[in-house]
Formats: C-alpha cells, sequence, structure tokens
C-alpha cells in the first residue's frame, strides 16, 4: 500500500511534542484535523500569513500597485486629481522578500516516491518559490520580532528536510521570514537537514503505537489506484 | 558598473562578521586581528573595554569613543574612519542601547505620552537606524565590520544550556540576514576557539570554507594576531574558487531560462503548448530549471485555458476531453 505524506501532517505531528506548555490539548486537535484531512478555513495567524505572501507576489511580479488615495483637490491647470500612494501596513517587509524571490516560479508542486522500511510513501508539496536551485519559503509572524528569538526556529521543521529530498536539484531551503518590516532568513542544506526517511520513519513508529490513528492514516492517506 | 555574475572579482570583497562570547574570553582582541597590530582596525569602543585587551594587540588599532550614537555617527566622516578597513562595533547590543538614546532625544515618537520609551515604536525606530548605519559602513563606507555581542546564556525547555546574542530588540534576529560569518568564541582546555558550526544550542554561521570549530592562534605563546586577516583571505579565495567552479552552471542555467521564457512567449495554443512541452523535456537542465521551465509554461497554459493530461502528458483545450 502506498501512502501519500507531507511536512503539514509530520509538522502538526512534530508540534505534539514542540508545542508550548498548555498548548498540548491544541495540538492534539489540530494534529487529528490534519490526519483526518479535514478541511478548516484559515484561522486569522494563517490568513494574515496567506496575505502577506500574496503581497510578497504581487511585489515580485510587478503586479503590486499603491492604492490611490484623493486628498480632494484637483490640479488647476492639468486637470489632475491630486492625492497619495497609500501602501499597505506589511509593504516594507514584503518587499524585502520580493527582492530576493524575483524572477522565481511560485507553488511548485513538487513529489517523490520515498522508499522506509518495505513501505513506499508520496511524498509531496507545494514550494512557495524556487529559484536557480534554492527553494525559498515565506513565512510570516504576526508578532514583532523585538520580543523573539528566532535562532534555529525551524530547525525541527520537517519541510525543508521534504522539499530538499523532492527536488534533488536544489542544493539549499531557506525560509524567508518577515513581521512586516524586518527580516529573518535561516538556511539548511543537505548536510543540516535530517534525511526525511528518519523523520517518516519516527512518526510511524509513533502511530504504530496508536492503532486507531494509524488505521485513519492507512484509510485517508491512501494513493489511489 | 554592471558585470556578468560569473565574471566577479572578490579579490577586495568584504564581510559582516559576529562575534560572541562570555566575558574575559578574547573576543575584543580577536575583533583587532587585523594581521597589522590593529592599523586597520577601527574600534567604536561603547562599553569602554579596549582597556582590557593586551597594549600589544591595540598599539596601532584607532579607539572611537563616544557618549552618544550622534558622536559615533559623526566620527565616521573622519580620516581614521575612513582609512580603516575593519569597523568593530563593541558591541552591538551598546550601540542599541545609545540608539535608544539617541531616539528619545530626538525621535518624538520614541516616547509615550507620558514621556517614557515606548518599546513598539522605539524599537522600530532604533531598527530603521541601525539599518542605515550598518548598510553606511558595509556598502557606502565598502569596510568589513565585526560585531562583537556578548554572549546570553539560557536554558531550554529540557534545562540544557544555550547561547544567544545579548541585544535588545530584534537586532539580534536581523543581524543574521546580512552576515557572512558568525561564531562563539570559546575557551576549552587552554585554547581557545572560533565555533562557526550552527546548531540550536549556538547561533553561529559559516560560509566559503570557513567552517566547524577553529582554534584560536596562542598569542600568548607569540602568535600574530591575525586571525580575522587570514579569515578574510581564505573566504575571498574561496569565493573566487566558488565562482570559477559554477561559472558554467550559471551561465547554462541564465542560458535555458532564457530559452524557455521566449519559447513559452511563442505558445498559442494546445499544439504549440505540446511542441514547448516536448522541447523542455529534451533540454540539458541545470540546477532547478527544469522544474521552473515546467511551471513557467503550465502558468502560460492556464492563461490560454488549456488542461494538462497526466496520462498523454500532454496539453489539450480547456473543453476537451
Amino acid at each position: 500500500m502506498k501512502t501519500r505524506i507531507t511536512k503539514t501532517l509530520l509538522d502538526s505531528w512534530n508540534y505534539l511534542f514542540d508545542c508550548a506548555e498548555g498548548q498540548e490539548d491544541n495540538a492534539r486537535e489540530e494534529f487529528l484535523t490534519t490526519l483526518k484531512r479535514e478541511q478548516t478555513p484559515p484561522n486569522e495567524a494563517q490568513q494574515a500569513g496567506l496575505d502577506f505572501e500574496h503581497l510578497v507576489m504581487e511585489i515580485a511580479e510587478g503586479r503590486f500597485r499603491p492604492e490611490f488615495v484623493t486628498d480632494g483637490t484637483v490640479n488647476s491647470v492639468s486637470g489632475e486629481v491630486m492625492g497619495y500612494d497609500r501602501y499597505p501596513k506589511y509593504y516594507a517587509g514584503a518587499k524585502q522578500i520580493a527582492d530576493i524571490v524575483r524572477g522565481g516560479q511560485w507553488q511548485v508542486h513538487v513529489d517523490t516516491d520515498v522508499e522506509v522500511d518495505g513501505r513506499t510513501f508520496w511524498l509531496h508539496g507545494f514550494c512557495d518559490v524556487i529559484k536557480a536551485g534554492v527553494i525559498y519559503d515565506v513565512k510570516f509572524k504576526t508578532k514583532s520580532f523585538n520580543n523573539l528569538d528566532l535562532w534555529h526556529s525551524y530547525s525541527h521543521s520537517s519541510q525543508h528536510c521534504a522539499y530538499l529530498r523532492c527536488v534533488p536539484e536544489a542544493y539549499e531551503f531557506v525560509y524567508l521570514v518577515s513581521d512586516g518590516e524586518s527580516l529573518y532568513t535561516e538556511a539548511y542544506d543537505r548536510r543540516n537537514s535530517e534525511p526525511i526517511e528518519n523523520i517518516i520513519r519516527n512518526f510511524m513508529n509513533w502511530l504504530k503505537g496508536e492503532p486507531e490513528l494509524l488505521q485513519i492514516y492507512e484509510e485517508r492517506w491512501v494513493v489511489d489506484g | 558598473m554592471i558585470q556578468e555574475g560569473y565574471k566577479l572579482d572578490f579579490s577586495n570583497q568584504t564581510f559582516g562578521v559576529i562575534l560572541y562570547g562570555q566575558p574575559g574570553v578574547g573576543k575584543t582582541t580577536l575583533a583587532m586581528s587585523d594581521g597589522n597590530n590593529g592599523a586597520d582596525t577601527l574600534l567604536i569602543d561603547l562599553e569602554h573595554g579596549v582597556g582590557r585587551t593586551n597594549p600589544l594587540h591595540r598599539m596601532n588599532c584607532k579607539v572611537l569613543t563616544a557618549s552618544n550614537y550622534q558622536e559615533v555617527k559623526k566620527d565616521l566622516e573622519t580620516k581614521e574612519a575612513r582609512e580603516a578597513k575593519n569597523i568593530v562595533i563593541d558591541t552591538a547590543g551598546a550601540l542599541v542601547e545609545y540608539l535608544k538614546q539617541w531616539a528619545m532625544d530626538t525621535q518624538p515618537g520614541a516616547k509615550d505620552r507620558n514621556g517614557n520609551w515606548n518599546g513598539l515604536k522605539g524599537f522600530g525606530i532604533v531598527k530603521t537606524e541601525m539599518d542605515s548605519f550598518v548598510n553606511l559602513i558595509k556598502t557606502v563606507m565598502n569596510k568589513n565590520v565585526i560585531f562583537i555581542f556578548h554572549a546570553d546564556e539560557k536554558v531550554d525547555r529540557d534545562g540544557n544550556p544555550i547561547q544567544r546574542l545579548r541585544c535588545e530588540g530584534s537586532f539580534r534576529n536581523t543581524v543574521w540576514t546580512g552576515i557572512d560569518f558568525g561564531a562563539l568564541i570559546q575557551r576549552q582546555g587552554g585554547k581557545r576557539y572560533a565555533n562557526f558550526i550552527p546548531d540550536d544550542d549556538n547561533p553561529a554561521k559559516g560560509c566559503h570554507g570557513i567552517e566547524g570549530k577553529i582554534e584560536i592562534p596562542d598569542l600568548n605563546a607569540g602568535a600574530q594576531n591575525n586571525f580575522l586577516a587570514w579569515l578574510f583571505d581564505t573566504a575571498r579565495a574561496n569565493m573566487q574558487k566558488e565562482n570559477d567552479a559554477v561559472a558554467d552552471v550559471i551561465k547554462g542555467y541564465n542560458k535555458i531560462m532564457e530559452d524557455v521564457k521566449n519559447m513559452v512567449e511563442g505558445v498559442t495554443d494546445a499544439d504549440s503548448a505540446n511542441a514547448c512541452l516536448k522541447a523542455i523535456g529534451n533540454m540539458d537542465h541545470v540546477l532547478t530549471s527544469k522544474k521552473e521551465a515546467g511551471m513557467i509554461l503550465t502558468n502560460k497554459a492556464k492563461t490560454l485555458g488549456l488542461t494538462y493530461k497526466k496520462a498523454t502528458n500532454s496539453y489539450v483545450a480547456g473543453d476537451a476531453k
């Protein structure tokens, strides 16, 4: 039996162990929702992330136009309506990222088969941007960086491990993290990324200890045909 | 002057460096290790710590002391600052403190209605000025910039000690973006090391062949204080080698992407899309050009209302079954 596997599932599983104290129930609920492949509307933070990513894409592709706000006057000579350009709140942060990813391809579907302990997993997902051998992932934080310690925030994420496996031609994966104003980057290559096989193996071993969850996984993540 | 990326000359490349560690481990001395007894270095001594270094190692170094940020910035216009190759900020945490005071004194938005520090807006102002200051040194003045940080020893959730950069505001995070090298300076078994290995416990960054844990020459045993000079020279030589080695790869990638864009531009219907798909499949791809080319064609096909059929690996008009 071949089953699907995604970084979202692996990260939601990982969050069971990495979540902040007091968040265990939420983490479990979130993992179950992902495992059951239930569709839920994006929460506020997720929506903010999507909006930010959209803004980055618009700027990178040269489609962004600031909103023109008229001040109610008209140039008496040219007849031109006067006013000013209004930029979105997070424009500065989005532009920093757009300048890096400009020219790259967005939302590239990537996949590969991974063999782990005699089972085949179809690992797949969407890379935010691929450009010249580098995979970029845009992250948005609704909290200002001021009070955060971001160092190695993504070292336990399965995302770079998964996508570097899916795109063997890529030599680096870079998280581009913004709070709408500042940019923090974190880069991984194959030398400092856990092989995805190890992560999948740990996940499956854990699932085997939770037979009901294993059954859900095998039913809902099976690859048709 | 515009140059092809693969033809660049790195012999005058400048770098950004972070050195951090516990007090007394020799960060300031290391920051002055320009191989010229400090003659190529301007030390912005914001914590008045240069007096703790060995006079032999700082004898030729220019030391900038100031009572406020405005003085620091003004002194960067002097001949001494212009002539220095390396500018050391000792410490970056102290510079943020100077900037906070500058913001309080000169920027109305940095204060709340009671005249106290307004952290949210204030740190935004500090960040903007810090970026401008670093840009002035790195880009406008074209200097190597060396940031010294104190190490902040914390514990992770399992109670294990971890090191972080001591600095208020977002700079401790954002500083890594424009930095080439970052090392924890540590003493082990009577020796000193610059640890460039990044992990969850210790922030660090290495590149251009500067990696791992590198022993720092023992100055008490008569070694020359030239660690940074060696690091910069080695990195420049490695950059040139790396660039020469990938020149053909970059040229090949650029050529393919240009060809793909031209081909895709000519796609007008399912037939031309399929011809383009076939041509892309037959190209000798470089780096991620195949994935990117596929995506460019996919996007064009969408605009033409074409549908991709996996079974036949071909495009058909949108309404075709």
